[in-house]
């Protein structure tokens, strides 16, 4: 190496070291000294209109309350905070964490609260008198090690299915009759003769939209046979509850829209929506596309229960929490007062279209829809946490469950599903650290 | 060494050259200062870094929690016995055995035809092959998603005018033909860029020869086939490896079209990759994966920028 080199490299060396030393010793003697500003950061990832609307409600109570506080709302984009999950995790393990964020209850706060970067807010929690207006289940996928992580918001009804009212009844189909897997089968029938060759649409393009109406079917085989599921207590592929739920899934995809690997879940709704399709099992989040095209609940399109799923409730939950080493710990309590509080709540659901997770919401404040769902949800037999929205298993299984859902809706091998499903529980054996008690 | 110093920082603002000494000697040691600082950051946010990653594949870490600890090649060995790393890289091998020949093959042709065509419209045609390399993946993607639509997508209304009903083809839904309607897609994306970059190459060469295979009675395909495309090793080459490159870490793409569906039938290892990290919160196995397709690359790479400065130092 030229010596004219060997001096240009020392010289690079100290003038980097000079740079990024002198930089940090301005952040650390200067930035980090100053007082900080009354903030508040959140993250979450409710970009779309109504959700941003929605959002925005829930922070208005929050200025009103205490107006000295700025609130920076940084939304990542990406539907079921798809993206927002990689973020996080990114940041949070760089000691990046905001105020508060998004999080689906249950499993998905697991590797946060294993890498001990979530703080313990069960004094909050006894303060606010929540012990007594959320139901058990939603209060369980909060708690880890019997101590409370974090607030839920809102709940979202996963076994719901949507049909296009106009359709049942020029057929003369009572939506009475589809309480019942057979009954429901029977309603296929009779369209697919009447000229509907594919009754139920289905989306698929991102996997989840298959697992959740799988999800859905295996809470039809009763609450016992969930409850092990979701505890990793399965395991023999030839149980009779996993295979007749297969086989129902089997049977439900003869009627299926052949182009669902192509499509996305709202795209499925709005073949229902136009009439196209007369039935889909989707989240309730799909009320908002019905009424978005117009429609009036209750005279051109309904919901019910999933077949075999009357009186439970399959829970989808967001929620926030208090990150260890936020930067503004106590403006993150004041967030997480409002959060669970029920003018918040109520301010927050009736434009995003879920439901307050207290059992006290004011039902006047709600749509048709709503209220129908508030009343199964105070009046539910049994509540359940979904598997495929983040809550009821570990991630791995979760992830797991996607791919086998997708592979059994193009090969349709009940013996391989049943076998996939028990070697993801055997694969996730270690992070079944949750004990479900739902019924 | 004062004098050194003073000599060095000062001299580019002062422009102030001492007798006997050119300008240049001077203006090289500024510039080779500039250099050095943008290749000590570059080496600290790119190497550095590749480096840590290749650690945390190593260390005992957990989902979130990162531990320093070695752990050996645990991760390793998950990957042996991931049936999905298998299917995985299985499928960045079809990639690079069909894709790869694929966009070069029609690149070729493209560029000939361009070639053939001469001035006469070649900036129009150019555009619009080139258009779509220049559109982003997720969008490309999406378009390829409604074109592949079982029941309304324009491919299987094509081949229903064409053929009849029983031609639908299940295009993204079928494992068995997903991945080929992955690199069909790809292909269309990528030959547009391989077209322009052949096309260079033939003008590169000099018209003399073209002139002289003419007078010695050369016909056209005899001009392509034994003088022109010959000559395009080069172009090839370096489009080869960047086809490569890009059939190794390729996602976007795969993502969006299918997310790696049905089932597992179309995960590629970045796909893979980002899944295990994110999804399942195991980030060492991540890591773990990022390092082999890391390999892959660079066992790619760096032979062919040995072979590439050797063949200018001739």
């Amino acid at each position: 190496m030229a010596i004219k080199t060997v001096y240009a490299l020392v010289i690079a060396v100290i003038v980097t070291a000079v740079v990024v030393g002198g930089g940090l010793y301005y952040y650390y003697t200067t930035v980090l000294a100053k007082p900080r500003a009354n903030l508040l950061e959140i993250y979450h990832w409710w970009t779309s209109g109504g959700e941003k609307a929605a959002i925005d409600a829930l922070v208005a109570v929050f200025q009103a309350k205490y107006p000295d506080v700025g609130v920076i709302q940084s939304p990542v984009a990406g539907g079921a905070g798809y993206v927002m999950k990689a973020v996080m995790k990114a940041m949070v393990a760089a000691g990046e964490a905001p105020d508060a964020f998004q999080v689906h209850a249950g499993y998905e706060m697991k590797p946060y609260i294993d890498a001990g970067y979530l703080d313990p807010i069960d004094d909050l929690w006894a303060q606010q008198g929540w012990e007594e207006v959320f139901p058990p289940v939603v209060k369980d996928m909060v708690k880890w090690g019997g101590r409370y992580y974090a607030v839920p918001v809102n709940i979202h009804r996963a076994n719901v299915l949507w049909y296009n009212k106009h359709i049942l009844d020029q057929y003369g189909i009572d939506p009475a009759t589809l309480e019942t897997w057979d009954g429901f089968f029977a309603a296929c029938e009779k369209l697919r003769a009447a000229g509907i060759r594919h009754p139920i649409a289905m989306g698929g393009i991102g996997k989840w939209e298959i697992a959740h109406a799988l999800e859905q079917i295996f809470v039809s085989q009763g609450i016992e046979f969930y409850q092990d599921l979701i505890n990793g207590k399965l395991t023999d592929p030839n149980d009779s509850r996993l295979v007749k739920a297969l086989q129902i899934f089997n049977r439900y995809l003869d009627y299926v829209n052949p182009d669902y690997a192509t499509l996305t879940w709202d795209q499925a709704v709005a073949r229902v929506i136009r009439g196209e399709a007369a039935f889909t099992i989707m989240g309730d989040w799909a009320n908002g596309e019905f009424l978005v095209a117009g429609k009036v609940f209750g005279v051109d399109y309904g919901a019910i229960p999933v077949p075999g799923t009357k009186g439970i409730y399959v829970l989808v939950v967001d929620c926030f929490e208090r990150p260890k080493g936020a930067r503004h710990p106590e403006n993150s309590i004041k967030w997480l007062i409002v959060v669970g509080s029920r003018e918040g709540q109520d301010a927050f659901n009736p434009i995003k279209g879920s439901i307050p997770a207290r059992l006290d919401a004011d039902i006047t404040k709600y749509g048709p829809y709503q209220r129908q769902a508030i009343n199964d949800f105070r009046n539910a037999k049994y509540m359940a946490p979904s598997i495929v929205h983040g809550s009821g298993a570990p991630e791995k299984f979760a992830s797991a469950f996607n791919d086998i859902s997708s592979a059994f809706a193009s090969n349709r091998d009940v013996s391989a599903a049943c076998r996939g499903i028990i070697d993801a529980i055997n694969a996730a054996k270690d992070e079944y650290v949750k004990e479900w008690r739902l019924y | 060494m004062e004098a050194l110093l003073n000599e060095i920082i000062f001299l580019p603002i002062i422009h102030k050259v001492p007798p006997g000494r050119n300008m240049s000697s001077y203006g090289s040691i500024p510039l080779t200062i500039i250099l050095m600082v943008s290749l000590v950051t570059a080496f600290f946010f790119i190497y550095g870094l590749i480096g840590w990653n290749v650690l945390l594949s190593f260390t005992k870490s957990m989902g979130l929690i990162t531990s320093y600890e070695l752990a050996g090649s645990i991760q390793y060995m998950k990957a042996g016995s991931d049936p999905v790393f298998q299917i995985s890289l299985k499928n960045n091998l079809m990639l690079i055995m069909l894709f790869i020949p694929g966009s070069i093959g029609l690149g070729l042709l493209l560029a000939v035809l361009l070639d053939i065509a001469g001035s006469k419209g070649e900036t129009l045609y150019r555009t619009i092959y080139l258009l779509p390399f220049s559109l982003s993946f997720v969008i490309t993607a999406s378009m390829w998603a409604w074109m592949y639509n079982y029941s309304y997508g324009v491919v299987n209304t094509l081949l229903t005018a064409l053929l009849g009903r029983a031609f639908q083809i299940n295009w993204l839904g079928d494992p068995n033909i997903a991945l080929y309607s992955v690199i069909l897609a790809l292909i269309w994306q990528f030959s547009g860029y391989t077209a322009l970059v052949f096309l260079a190459g033939i003008k590169s060469i000099p018209e003399s020869q073209i002139n002289a295979a003419r007078i010695d009675g050369a016909s056209a395909f005899q001009l392509y086939t034994k003088i022109v495309i010959p000559q395009l090793k080069p172009w090839i080459l370096s489009a080869f490896v960047v086809l490569m490159v890009f059939a190794l870490k390729a996602f976007d793409f795969i993502y969006v079209l299918t997310n790696g569906g049905p089932g597992v039938s179309t995960y590629v290892l970045a796909l893979l990759m980002f899944r295990r990290a994110f999804f399942e919160t195991d980030f060492p196995y991540g890591a773990a994966l990022a390092t082999i397709l890391f390999t892959m690359v660079i066992s790619v790479v760096v032979p062919y920028l040995l072979l590439s400065s050797r063949g200018r130092e001739k």
